[in-house]
């Protein structure tokens, strides 16, 4: 089942060609990390899939949904939080399901069941934030959180929502190196609940798309690594995806396989980064068929 | 040191210890000119003020209590002009803040109209609506207006960012939610720190308006009054507005502090 797809994607600032003829499906349950030299457009790209800003050509699909405009099926978590300083944790998490599952006329003239639904939406926030780790925090306002906690309350605001895709935009960008370590862990246990859920025939709760500038962290924290770029032998029309490998899973009880790291940050290097070294764009995109024969080599196992 | 902090008590201290100052240049003031004139009512002195406090809050010949008539004309017109002009420029300064249309239509005669000075407009008030309550809250809610709105428009613009409304629409907010529920509550304290400081203005117009066309009330009273060299009764008004600026001041202040405990001091 595909969560998201981009298919044929051109985006153009005027004459300045950034995206070309970008495509990609993420599978439901996947993490994904888009890596990309700057201004390669990965930005272009997330704010196209989130539906705030639409590419020139091609279409995206969330949930099979076409995206037109922001909606409950795209998350997002920004690099500098974007929480509502008028609310404490609790009801920045539980504003979404406020937003979500009532309107105004609602809330005004339907008092008493808008107050039940109240009570289980500050319940359910409790949870998601004791589960990020802010069960202690649930009374302060941003301005009275440091940068790791308000990035944790910006995760459990998404999160609530259970959306399709959720997009991070260089969420820990902002953040110290020890935070960082600790909000990726929070992502790898995401992705064991993903996990967790194939291994009881469930859908898995979380499709994650993290951009990021930092390539042990989208390694480190993905299951698949996407390089964005316009060094490429077409490069002259804008960037594209030329890596789509799959990356070492991690699990967060075990030491990181620093040598599985190391090789494949060399080789993204490489491919997506080194603007003198211009390949074949889909050399290296090799995500969807290395997973066919991953699926073969099983069934012939079996 | 610039910006030095100062103790609490330090402060509380300063601040009585100008007031005491004020009241002691005053009072020296009031006794050199009562040591060259007995008589004279242009500073008057402490028993002057009694008297004059007595002229106000007793029954005059017509069977009226000066204060109680002039105050209800006064904050009645204040209110009513107030509460219109906050009305409109809330309504216009978040229209313009959200919607580029808006703003487009909007924004140029606003910003000639906030460069008109508003007691200029008062001969325009009174051709148009006369001299009834109408052209007291015209003066003041047009004259607050376009300022206000365009101190809102600012906020709705500057102090939201985009980031926080897309992710209010992610969240699965309608285009309502988010102005009222986003936009709104993150500017309520600008709203009301602008809304203070339009306090001032609104007095100015309101009492330049009653000071012109007024048969009661503060403005006229003091027109009046000051006429007659009844500067007890003047003086004795001036505190009282003064007064109640304050604690208008103090009662937004307050507001502000209640319903936005996160925006700080």
């Amino acid at each position: 089942m595909k969560a998201l797809s981009v298919q044929h994607v051109s985006h153009a600032f005027g004459d300045h060609r950034v995206l070309h003829d970008v495509n990609l499906d993420v599978a439901a349950g996947q993490v994904v990390a888009l890596v990309g030299p700057s201004g390669c457009g990965k930005s272009t790209l997330l704010r196209a899939i989130l539906g705030t800003h639409p590419p020139n050509q091609g279409t995206i699909l969330a949930d099979g949904q076409p995206v037109r405009g922001p909606t409950r099926n795209v998350g997002i978590v920004y690099q500098h939080y974007s929480l509502y300083d008028f609310l404490t944790a609790q009801k920045n998490v539980a504003f979404g399901p406020m937003l979500d599952e009532t309107s105004i006329l609602y809330r005004t003239f339907c008092l008493l069941k808008w107050r039940a639904k109240r009570r289980r939406h500050l319940e359910e926030a409790v949870c998601l934030l004791e589960k990020v780790g802010l069960g202690e925090a649930i009374d302060q306002y941003p301005s009275q959180m440091s940068g790791g906690m308000r990035q944790r309350v910006a995760i459990a605001q998404a999160l609530i929502m259970k959306p399709k895709v959720l997009l991070l935009d260089e969420p820990f960008g902002a953040l110290d190196e020890a935070t960082r370590e600790e909000l990726q862990r929070m992502l790898l246990d995401l992705y064991q609940e993903n996990v967790q859920a194939k291994r009881e025939g469930r859908q898995p709760p979380h499709t994650i798309v993290l951009v990021t500038h930092e390539l042990n962290e989208a390694i480190y924290v993905a299951d698949r690594v996407i390089g964005l770029s316009q060094f490429h032998s077409g490069g002259e029309q804008g960037a594209t995806i030329v890596y789509d490998k799959a990356a070492p899973v991690f699990d967060t009880s075990q030491p990181k396989d620093l040598a599985a790291l190391v090789q494949q940050r060399e080789e993204l290097r490489r491919i997506v980064f080194d603007p003198d070294r211009l390949q074949d764009r889909d050399e290296y995109v090799t995500f969807w068929k290395d997973e066919a024969g991953k699926m073969s080599e099983e069934g012939n196992h079996q | 040191m610039i910006r030095q902090p100062i103790k609490k008590r330090t402060a509380i201290l300063l601040g009585v210890a100008s007031i005491c100052l004020l009241v002691m240049v005053y009072g020296w003031l009031s006794w050199r000119q009562h040591r060259a004139n007995p008589k004279d009512t242009t500073i008057p002195n402490l028993s002057q003020f009694v008297e004059g406090w007595k002229r106000i809050t007793t029954t005059d010949a017509a069977g009226d209590v000066w204060i109680l008539e002039d105050a209800a004309a006064t904050y009645g017109r204040l209110a009513l002009g107030l509460l219109t002009g906050v009305g409109l420029a809330v309504l216009f300064g978040m229209a313009m803040g959200c919607f580029a249309k808006a703003e487009a239509f909007c924004l140029p005669p606003l910003g000639f109209l906030a460069k008109i000075p508003p007691t200029a407009m008062l001969a325009v008030y009174f051709v148009m609506v006369g001299t009834e309550m109408k052209m007291y809250v015209a003066m003041i809610a047009l004259g607050i207006f376009p300022t206000l709105a365009q101190a809102i428009y600012q906020a709705a613009r500057n102090d939201v960012s985009d980031h926080a409304l897309y992710k209010a629409y992610t969240l699965g907010a309608s285009h309502l939610e988010v102005i009222c529920c986003v936009v709104f509550r993150q500017i309520l304290p600008r709203i009301l720190e602008s809304v203070r400081l339009q306090i001032g203005p609104a007095m100015v117009f309101l009492i330049a308006a009653e000071w012109a066309v007024a048969d009661v009330g503060f403005g006229y009273r003091l027109r009046i009054q000051s006429r007659l060299l009844n500067m007890n009764v003047v003086y004795s008004y001036l505190i009282i507005l003064g007064t109640t600026g304050l604690l208008m001041d103090w009662l937004l202040s307050f507001t502000r502090r209640k319903l936005c405990p996160w925006f700080g001091e």
